[in-house]
């Protein structure tokens, strides 16, 4: 392929996008998105285990300071570098649009990992000040000479999957001085949208949005996500139901009135049933969203984890998809899952994302954190800054109780806030049952066959076989069992 | 008194239990039982349908008549419907088809005639190819002579089998077959539609980049017929094909492969571009038996039932290509062991196409015309036309 | 609204002592194994044994009920489940039970032809999708009006053959003959039929000898009903309903009609006295003098198999014809099919065509639908190759490399284990479109070259055409 001469200098004055495909020197598509460069082909990477300087930005702008289709390299490019060496690197991707606002970055800077990764020669790994991209030699040889090039395509990629981006401009920083300032200012973006993300609270906002992405699995199910409550497949937070929403008001997201709320606590809202029982043809009718048990949201069968009732302690379980074999109560996550799926609404067991632990309202109808007592170590761990610190050391895991039995000892042992429901179950326990003097009906009792009348065993038996025996009684009784007398 | 020597075992057991059962209760005394070998069988568990244990064989509770029931019939409300559409235009309204055939319409599930009439019955279309192609011997047979003129093949499956209507499908246009341009199709278009007077369905080859080139040309020379486009889906330029549609009056189907949500999509989309609802047909696919018939059943039952709890992304008439079923090896493969082919094709087909029917499909396309027969019999029947003097009450006796 | 059976309200039915006896390892496990019908309600042997228990016993047993009864055709290793179902619409769970069929046998025939008849019956076995088709029991006709005939073919059938039996006859003492006699009894025939003239003794000998019985009023639904409901009073807990099947002219409407509002009503309305399974005779077809054999058969069939999506629990057929049979033993397997379940494939090495080392080397998944696509795909464009099939579960290759059952461990395990080194020549692996995003990973484990193909199997000649040159293999 012949080379396409690329001179960064050239570039600053870029206006006008080069979207046409064939005029890059190297290819763009999705089947290059597994693609993996390793050593022997290595022609330079940035970021990387021991380049602390780097990060990846998407920032939404007013139109007028965006300038569409520029692409600036500020420092050493390609040629400059070392080959097999890795070095420091900003990506800063500013956008512009009507429908854009700027909760909708970390929707659009996720995009910059596959699109990345769809640039032949390229690969990308991570996300914001994880990122790491490598550049291979061929495509360097055959005429990729420039991160501009890298920009040019994501360019493109932009504007053919998200018409609602109108004006892009990508820089690419690789002077160490001006990665330093702009990294800081990066980290301040993250932590004020992370903040705002974790801030934002149901109350707040008129409206939820709504994912039938998985229908077709479980017809009756819809999810509701909320600033509170993510998607059960863990993959869409109230901002990308937002964003998918705004791009593709036809789509599989689509907004949800709040409506008036019946129940704050348990999350009760009469727009989200409305939904519900349109969504579901009828078949559900009402949902909670922050509860395991007064009609709880149903779930399609991708969701992460499952919280589930756990009687003989009255306190709430969860079990995550990894964790294998079964959990404190005897079932595994699969044989629950099988259960909790299909749209149903189960009673005392609630499919969910694990980023839902992390909610503040997390099953907060039931008691919250306060109630779990039981989860697999690898998401304790995972979720440590999540748990209450005071609840940290009561919650059980696999390595503490694998019975109910051993739970109730440890929790017991610990004191667990949970202990002081026990005393109101045991009060319920002591009453009486009333006999209703119904007999055992007579297909149950162990039936005596003599050899004559023979039914094939089902379910196991004996045989009890006498020889040459002698059997004498004073008396036998032979009397009619059933409930007429 | 009972000599007990004198007996068998179970006699003794039987007629003991009988005694028992009468007075409720007996007593034995000074029993003796002297045995060689008597097995005594433990049996803690008996299957729990099962009725009473074999030592008690009860008698029945006496009845001097048969006790009083009702049966009322379980009906139900839908609050949606199924659009209607209609096939072919007739010479009043713009057209030269001798009549129009309308599908779709249905307030009720398929045949489930108790609670409601659907208005039309399913249509059946019959398979003509703009080339000579490989069939299965039992369709071949049957259309000697004229494969290699569409005209005339069409012509035969009206005349001869009674299609309702023609799907003609232009398969030479497939870059990989004969790479026929879009004008010269056109005009084996326009021959077929002189050729019968019947409405058509006009196939395209499948090859996503030419069909919406291809059907557009087609439209164009059925200009007024009033036919079925054959398809557009999520990923052609289904706009280009509603354009054509609009423009020169014919319906289009949209063609989705098992996927409920993308079918909704797919609608979504053909109706937000201008396409009226009356002028949408949906093929969400049509497995064959033995290759995945389920997942068709089960779809289209779904469909069904959203479209007339009123789902209104799913209220269209359902095309069922029902000549898939020839796909089956069981339906063409010459093997001794499965029986004569002959039979064994048409049926393979009639029973992909009749379960199709049973679970909503409107519009049917059909290879064979045995199958075409044998539906449309059924439908007669299933719509309470026709006599029959069958008596079923002795079939004990009254088979040979 | 009554309540439904769920973990929990299972679970507040049982003893909750977890005792163990029922053989889980707690209650909560054996509610699990109650709801997906692997145990039954009386495996807990405290709820039945234990006086405390008994309201909630006859709870629990009402609440995990299904909606139309399950009734055990037959004994021993033959015998076979029927009725059981839970939904009308499959997709609304899945349908239990696949529709037993049943062959007719003439008491008019001669011994001979009565083994022969048995033994046909019992051969008959397909394999397809890894499953054993087969047919299910034998209904023996008492046609000749000569009890003494029909008991004797019931013997000889019940010698000769394991299978459940089935004795038609509407003459209750020609029944008492056959089911009287050592051999039979034992077997729990099902008695064919209860009708209005004969209910009494019909239904006094079913529950004498504890035989699951059928009612049958042709055409009339309320008269079904009441001797359902009578039959239940005289004790007989094992019913079967028939409504009459008419195969021609417009009974055959209210035929079909009937059978939805039988299910809709046992189901949706709870109707507790039709809540049984249903039977539908297609035999019928063959009424008449010297029906044509292959108009009848073909007839027969399609009819067999419309009943099949119209709730018949069990079907009388009379035709052998091997290519009659098929169609229908596969729609049931279809029909029957668990919808939760993904259907898969064998997974492993497959050729198409005739390969030799140089062929290409594609990989799919086990996800039935997908490989039946490609594999058609592949044959109808003529090409030539090896294609592995990799275990995703039966899930398709974008579900799957979605949800991690796609992963490039899986693919070195299968390069291993299905040798494919020693078939081809070059390290070069196709791989499907959807699948990119795992082809460094893929080349890495197993050290093959990864190429990614098309999305869709329909371009995959097309794509192998450009991109496949077998001169340069090494």
């Amino acid at each position: 392929m012949p080379e396409k001469k690329c001179d960064p200098s050239e570039l600053r004055a870029e206006t006008q996008p080069a979207l046409d495909q064939s005029k890059f020197p190297m290819d763009i598509g999705e089947m290059y998105e597994g693609e993996r460069i390793r050593k022997p082909d290595l022609y330079a990477e940035f970021g990387g285990v021991d380049i602390p300087e780097k990060f990846e930005l998407v920032l939404v702008r007013p139109m007028e300071e965006v300038q569409d289709g520029r692409v600036e390299v500020v420092g050493p490019d390609l040629p400059k570098l070392q080959i097999g060496g890795a070095y420091p690197l900003g990506i800063l991707i500013e956008v512009s649009g009507s429908k854009l606002d700027r909760d909708i970055e970390g929707v659009l800077e996720r995009r910059v990992h596959y699109f990345t990764n769809y640039i032949e020669g390229v690969m990308h790994v991570n996300q914001r000040t994880d990122v790491w991209i490598r550049i291979s030699k061929k495509s360097f040889e055959r005429g990729m000479k420039s991160l501009a090039w890298v920009g040019r395509a994501l360019i493109l990629l932009f504007k053919r999957s998200l018409p609602i981006v109108e004006k892009i401009q990508v820089t690419f920083f690789t002077d160490p001085a001006k990665i330093e300032e702009r990294l800081r200012e990066a980290v301040k973006v993250y932590n004020a949208r992370d903040e705002r993300a974790r801030g934002l609270t149901e109350e707040e906002v008129d409206a939820f949005y709504s994912c039938v992405l998985c229908q077709s699995f479980a017809p009756s199910h819809v999810c509701i996500i909320t600033p509170n409550r993510m998607g059960g497949c863990g993959s869409i937070s109230w901002f990308d139901a937002r964003a998918s929403s705004n791009v593709d008001p036809k789509g599989p997201n689509f907004p949800v009135m709040k409506g008036d709320c019946l129940d704050s606590v348990k999350g009760i809202y009469t727009g989200v049933n409305k939904v519900v029982q349109d969504r579901s043809l009828g078949a559900v009718q009402q949902i909670s969203l922050h509860s395991l048990f007064d009609h709880p949201h149903t779930s399609c069968g991708c969701f992460e984890s499952i919280a589930f009732y756990v009687p003989e302690v009255d306190g709430v379980a969860i079990v995550h998809r990894d964790f294998k074999g079964p959990t404190v109560n005897g079932l595994t996550f699969s044989t629950m899952a099988g259960h909790t799926s299909g749209g149903t609404q189960n009673e005392g067991f609630l499919g969910m994302a694990i980023e839902y632990m992390r909610s503040t309202k997390f099953i907060q109808a039931d008691g919250g954190w306060k109630r779990v007592v039981w989860m697999p170590q690898q998401i304790k761990d995972r979720l440590k800054e999540a748990i209450p610190t005071g609840m940290r050391d009561l919650i059980a895991t696999e390595n503490d109780a694998k019975t109910a039995g051993e739970l109730k000892e440890f929790l017991k042992s610990k004191n667990h806030p949970v202990i002081e429901r026990w005393a109101e179950l045991e009060k319920a326990e002591k009453e009486p049952v009333p006999e209703t003097g119904r007999e055992v009906p007579p297909e149950t009792l162990p039936a005596l066959i003599p050899a004559g009348l023979e039914i094939p065993a089902v379910g196991g038996g004996f045989k009890i076989i006498l020889k040459n025996a002698k059997i004498t009684a004073e008396r036998v009784i032979i009397k009619r069992e059933d409930s007429r007398k | 008194m009972i000599p007990m020597s004198e007996r068998e075992p179970s006699d003794v057991a039987k007629k003991l239990l009988e005694l028992a059962e009468k007075f409720g209760q007996i007593e034995l005394e000074n029993v003796q039982v002297v045995v060689e070998e008597l097995t005594l069988q433990l049996q803690p568990t008996i299957a729990a349908t099962r009725g009473v244990a074999a030592l008690q064989p009860s008698a029945a509770k006496p009845m001097d008549r048969l006790l009083e029931a009702e049966f009322v019939k379980p009906l139900e409300v839908y609050p949606g419907q199924v659009a209607e559409v209609q096939l072919g235009a007739t010479r009043s309204e713009g057209g030269t088809r001798s009549v129009a055939v309308r599908i779709g319409g249905a307030r009720v599930p398929p045949f489930y005639s108790f609670e409601g009439a659907n208005p039309n019955r399913p249509a059946f279309a019959m398979d003509v190819f703009d080339m000579p192609l490989t069939l299965p011997k039992a369709i071949r047979q049957h259309y000697e002579g004229v494969m290699d003129d569409p005209a005339a093949w069409a012509k035969k499956s009206v005349r001869e089998f009674g299609a309702d209507i023609i799907s003609f499908n232009l398969i030479s246009t497939d870059p990989g077959l004969k790479n026929t341009g879009a004008e010269d199709a056109a005009q084996t278009v326009r021959d077929v539609l002189n050729a019968v007077d019947v409405p058509i369905i006009i196939g395209g080859s499948g090859n996503k980049e030419k069909d919406p080139v291809v059907l557009e040309k087609a439209a164009e020379a059925a200009h007024g017929e009033r036919v079925l486009l054959n398809s557009v889906s999520t990923d052609t330029d289904y706009k280009r094909v509603v354009k054509a549609a609009l423009e020169h009056g014919h319906s289009v189907v949209a063609f989705t492969p098992m996927d409920i949500n993308n079918q909704k999509k797919l609608n979504r989309l053909l109706l937000d571009a201008g396409l009226p609802k009356d002028r949408l047909v949906i093929d969400p696919t049509t497995a064959a038996l033995g290759y995945g018939i389920e997942y068709s059943i089960s779809l289209l039952e779904r469909i069904k039932l959203a479209a007339l709890k009123g789902d209104p992304e799913l209220q269209m008439p359902i095309l069922s290509a029902a000549s898939n079923a020839w796909g089956a090896r069981e339906a063409w493969m010459k093997t001794e062991e499965l029986g004569p082919r002959e039979y064994r094709g048409p049926l393979w087909e009639t029973v992909t196409g009749l379960t199709m029917m049973m679970s909503g499909a409107d519009l049917f396309m059909i290879s064979h015309p045995a199958t075409v027969r044998v539906l449309r019999g059924l439908v007669d029947s299933l719509f309470g036309i026709g006599e029959t003097d069958q008596k079923i009450e002795d079939w004990i006796t009254a088979i040979e | 609204m009554t309540e439904k059976a769920t973990l929990l309200t299972v679970y507040k039915l049982l003893p909750q002592t977890n005792c163990g006896e029922c053989g889980e390892v707690n209650c909560m496990t054996f509610a699990s194994s109650l709801l997906e019908r692997k145990k039954i309600v009386k495996d807990c042997k405290p709820l039945f044994q234990d006086a405390k228990y008994r309201a909630q016993a006859a709870k629990l047993a009402d609440l995990v009920a299904p909606p139309v009864r399950e009734i055990v055709l037959g004994v021993g290793e033959r015998a076979v489940k029927i009725g059981g179902k839970q939904v009308v619409y499959r997709h609304d769970l899945t349908y239990h039970n696949p529709t037993a069929i049943a062959i007719d046998v003439s008491d008019k025939l001669g011994d001979a032809e009565i083994i022969d008849r048995v033994n046909r019956t019992e051969k008959f076995q397909f394999t397809h999708i890894g499953e054993s088709l087969k047919l299910d029991a034998i209904a023996l006709r008492a046609a000749s009006g000569d009890p003494q005939r029909f008991a004797q073919a019931v013997a000889l059938v019940a010698k000769g053959s394991s299978l459940p039996l089935i004795l038609c006859s509407l003459d209750p003492a020609a029944l008492r003959l056959a089911v009287e006699q050592k051999g039979v009894y034992e077997r729990r025939p099902m008695l064919y039929a209860a009708t209005k003239k004969n209910w009494k003794d019909a239904g006094a000998l079913a529950k004498q000898y504890s035989c699951p019985i059928v009612a049958f009023s042709p055409g009339d639904l309320s008269e079904l009903k009441a001797l359902a409901k009578t039959l239940r009073a005289m004790g007989n807990e094992e019913i079967v309903i028939d409504p009459g099947l008419w195969t021609q002219g417009p009974l055959l409407k209210s035929s079909v009609e009937n059978l939805e509002m039988l299910r809709r009503s046992a189901i949706q309305k709870k109707d507790k006295d039709l809540a049984y399974p249903i039977m539908a005779v297609p035999a019928v077809t063959w009424i008449g003098e010297s029906p044509d054999p292959k108009a009848a058969a073909y007839k027969e069939s399609y009819m067999a198999s419309l009943l099949l999506t119209r709730f018949a629990d069990i079907i009388i057929m009379h035709s052998l014809d091997v290519w009659a049979l098929l169609p229908v033993v596969n729609l049931r397997q279809g029909v029957y099919t668990d919808p939760r379940k993904p259907v898969a494939v064998e997974t492993g090495l497959k050729v198409i065509g005739n390969p030799n080392e140089t062929s290409p080397v594609l990989l799919t998944t086990n996800f039935a639908l997908t490989y039946y696509t490609v594999a058609s795909d592949l044959e109808a464009t003529g090409v030539t190759c090896h294609l592995l099939v990799l275990n995703t579960e039966g899930l398709s290759v974008e579900s799957s490399v979605a949800g991690g059952q796609f992963n490039a461990a899986g693919v070195k395990d299968l390069v291993a284990s299905s040798n494919v080194e020693s078939k081809a020549k070059h390290r070069k692996l196709v791989i499907p479109g959807m699948a990119a995003r795992l082809s460094g990973e893929i080349e890495d484990l197993t050290k093959w070259e990864v190429m990614v193909g098309p999305k869709d199997s329909s371009q995959i000649k097309e794509y192998l055409d450009k991109f496949w040159n077998e001169s340069k293999m090494p």
